[in-house]
């Protein structure tokens, strides 16, 4: 049975590097690696989870990025060639990402669009800079940026922007004093919980108490309880959505009313499905996107959306939608370039999107502002 | 003190869930010397399809659930007739052909369901029971229940009836209860019928607690695995001991050493296999291989 051991991923990474070095010395012709061709189709790859507890964001993400290149090829493509969309599954694991990432180099990728998952897209960033394959993410992990990757942008605001913007307002506006948090030990709600305690500790609120808790963790009971003793006022929630929703929902089972607080997770549908109508109203979320209302261009996004998936479009599908226009436009102004003058050109790029303006400095981060949403009656809307 | 009683209640209504999917592996197991590793993934279509049928075809749940079950039994019966050829002759082969099925399931979950999951919501409506600042879920309460008449029924098939004590007899040797006139590939194929249902059973009463996706059998898996294995593999009372505690350990290792917890519960567990390998109420190590 073990005669042979396999190890898949690493012959994979053998293979890949393999490939990469032998680039270099191909003989003309060959389909090798590096030629990233200036004819045909111009090759784009999103990688996102399909499968696993985070593939409702992958699925999102690749529809929005889908919809953004089908208006481009609709309109002719870019520069005169076709955009070739291809998909992959992280599985939302770094390893598979690494490899994932060697392949994009060896089949001739000139750009790629996401991950949704900091952890897996910091894992993949050194291969892509080495490669020199600009990657727009969909994450907002602050070590995103500590990366220092120029090839890297993210589209949209870190989590130190929407949960700076969360604690000026629970604690500014609404003069909290009481605030308990509750995070996990991934890479998102690591950032998080970072991000928001010192923007609390900033304007002189210490957490009563900070839960921490782990990413597959399924009864809540010990955190929440003693949550419940502290009494807050409000409890700041930095989990993804399928997670925060078990927390909501076993909350409320234990009798806790006070409102949950947290960013982009708990603006979406899976996060209200999970946790339940009811749970989830009054949840308090700071937000880049809040609704399909804010704008004509999210009207019309929204529409397009629905015409093509037969579903509401949400913060995540915008995010990527942008993102895959900024690259693409980019890819226009710059005639199909590749490498370090495409990532220029996005670095250049200046983009009216539907979460706002856009426009990168040398961070790779685009736009640096949420709104305050809350849901009422399973529906977010802003907060007047 | 509050605290302590609550977190038990939190650890007791999951371990109620690991003990029934602990008690699927133990079954066949203890039957056919087998380890079905595509155990937790049948869990998970149970899920899915009671969910279905709760959701989308609206029957009451508790016909949605004895539906799952049958359909998922009948998903049983078909892993062992493909299987059957390798019994008791390749074993390694049969174990990667139960991992293989895992993969298969899981895969076809995501063709049929899709990739995103969804939320269950619980059948009983009435507000969680306040017993002395303790709030026990009535939906908690219900699943406890049906875990232990499960592991009740099993029993008394097991001791008291004819087809049980057939089982036993080829759980202990195979040969010799072919010589009686057992007929071991129908007693194995009733072992697994009766696992794949047990583990629907997991799977459809977990939904509405957790978030239904075709990764759910890895959360269910490991944990059950470990309770089996915690119990004394292929013991069934073993088998509800070491889901309990499992699901106990998990909730006050979470509330002691927070983000540590799964580290801690597995370090635990670890400690205990070794300080017991065959578990509680394992009496020797069955060896069919």
């Amino acid at each position: 049975m073990t005669r042979n051991p396999a190890h898949p991923r690493l012959t994979l990474a053998i293979t890949a590097a393999l490939a990469t070095a032998l680039g270099a010395c191909s003989a003309p012709g060959e389909s090798g690696s590096e030629s990233k061709s200036t004819s045909g189709p111009i090759k784009i790859a999103v990688v996102n989870a399909q499968s696993g507890q985070l593939s409702s964001l992958g699925d999102w993400e690749y529809k929005g990025a889908k919809l953004a290149v089908d208006e481009w090829n609709k309109k002719g493509g870019v520069n005169g060639r076709k955009i070739e969309l291809k998909l992959f599954d992280d599985q939302g694991d770094p390893t598979t990402g690494t490899n994932i990432a060697r392949k994009l180099d060896s089949q001739g990728y000139i750009a790629m669009i996401g991950t949704a998952e900091s952890a897996v897209t910091i894992a993949m960033a050194p291969v892509l800079q080495q490669a020199e394959i600009p990657n727009i993410t969909s994450g907002q992990s602050d070590k995103l940026v500590a990366q220092k990757s120029p090839f890297l942008f993210l589209n949209g605001p870190t989590s130190t922007t929407y949960d700076t913007t969360l604690a000026k307002y629970l604690i500014e506006d609404k003069q909290h004093k009481n605030i308990a948090m509750i995070t996990n030990n991934g890479s998102f709600g690591k950032g998080e919980h970072d991000a928001f305690l010192k923007a609390a500790k900033d304007l002189g609120v210490t957490p009563s108490t900070d839960q921490i808790v782990t990413t597959d963790q399924k009864d809540f009971s010990s955190a929440l309880t003693k949550i419940r003793a502290e009494k807050p006022e409000v409890i700041f929630i930095g989990s993804e959505e399928v997670e925060a929703g078990l927390i909501v929902k076993q909350a409320r089972d234990l009798g806790i009313t006070a409102p949950f607080a947290g960013a982009a997770p708990q603006g979406t549908p899976v996060f209200m499905d999970t946790a339940g109508k009811a749970a989830v109203e009054g949840t308090i979320v700071s937000s880049p996107y809040l609704s399909n209302d804010v704008s004509p261009a999210a009207k019309k996004f929204a529409d397009a959306y629905q015409a093509a998936y037969k579903e509401e479009a949400e913060m995540h599908g915008a995010k990527a939608y942008d993102g895959a226009n900024i690259l693409l436009t980019a890819l226009d102004t710059s005639k199909g370039a590749t490498g370090k003058k495409l990532a220029d050109a996005i670095r250049a790029t200046r983009h009216d999107g539907l979460l706002g303006d856009f426009a990168y400095d040398e961070t790779g981060v685009g736009i640096t502002q949420t709104a305050i949403g809350v849901i009422r009656d399973g529906k977010l809307v802003a907060e007047q | 003190m509050q605290e302590t009683l609550q977190t038990l209640v939190g650890g007791l209504s999951l371990g109620a869930v690991y003990a029934l999917v602990a008690m699927g592996f133990s079954l066949v197991y203890r039957t056919m010397g087998l380890v079905n590793f595509a155990h937790a993934d049948i869990a998970m279509i149970g899920a899915y399809a009671a969910s279905t049928f709760y959701l989308t075809s609206k029957m009451p749940f508790v016909v949605a659930m004895v539906v799952a079950i049958v359909v998922t039994g009948a998903i049983g019966l078909v892993i062992e007739r493909v299987l059957r050829p390798l019994e008791n002759k390749d074993f390694d082969l049969m174990l990667i052909g139960t991992i293989g099925f895992g993969i298969v399931l899981q895969a076809v979950a995501i063709l049929i369901w899709g990739t995103t999951g969804r939320a269950v919501p619980s059948p009983v409506r009435s507000a969680p029971l306040d017993v002395f600042g303790v709030r026990v879920r009535t939906y908690d309460l219900l699943v406890m229940a049906v875990a232990a008449f499960a592991v009740i029924g099993l029993a008394w098939f097991l001791a008291r009836t004819k087809r049980g004590a057939a089982m036993q007899a080829v759980a202990m040797d195979h040969e010799a209860a072919t010589a009686v006139g057992i007929n071991v590939g129908r007693s194995n194929a009733l072992a697994f019928s009766i696992g794949a249902g047990l583990a629907a059973l997991a799977g459809g009463l977990v939904g509405p607690m957790l978030y239904v996706d075709a990764s759910l059998g890895g959360a269910l898996g490991i944990k059950g695995f470990a309770a089996a294995m915690l119990g004394g593999f292929g013991s069934i009372p073993g088998a509800v001991v070491g889901g309990l505690a499992i699901g106990v350990l998990d909730s006050y290792a979470a509330g002691h050493f927070q983000g540590y917890s799964v580290l801690v519960t597995f370090l635990v567990f670890t400690a205990a296999i070794m300080i017991r390998p065959m578990g509680v109420f394992g009496e020797r190590t069955v060896s069919r291989a």
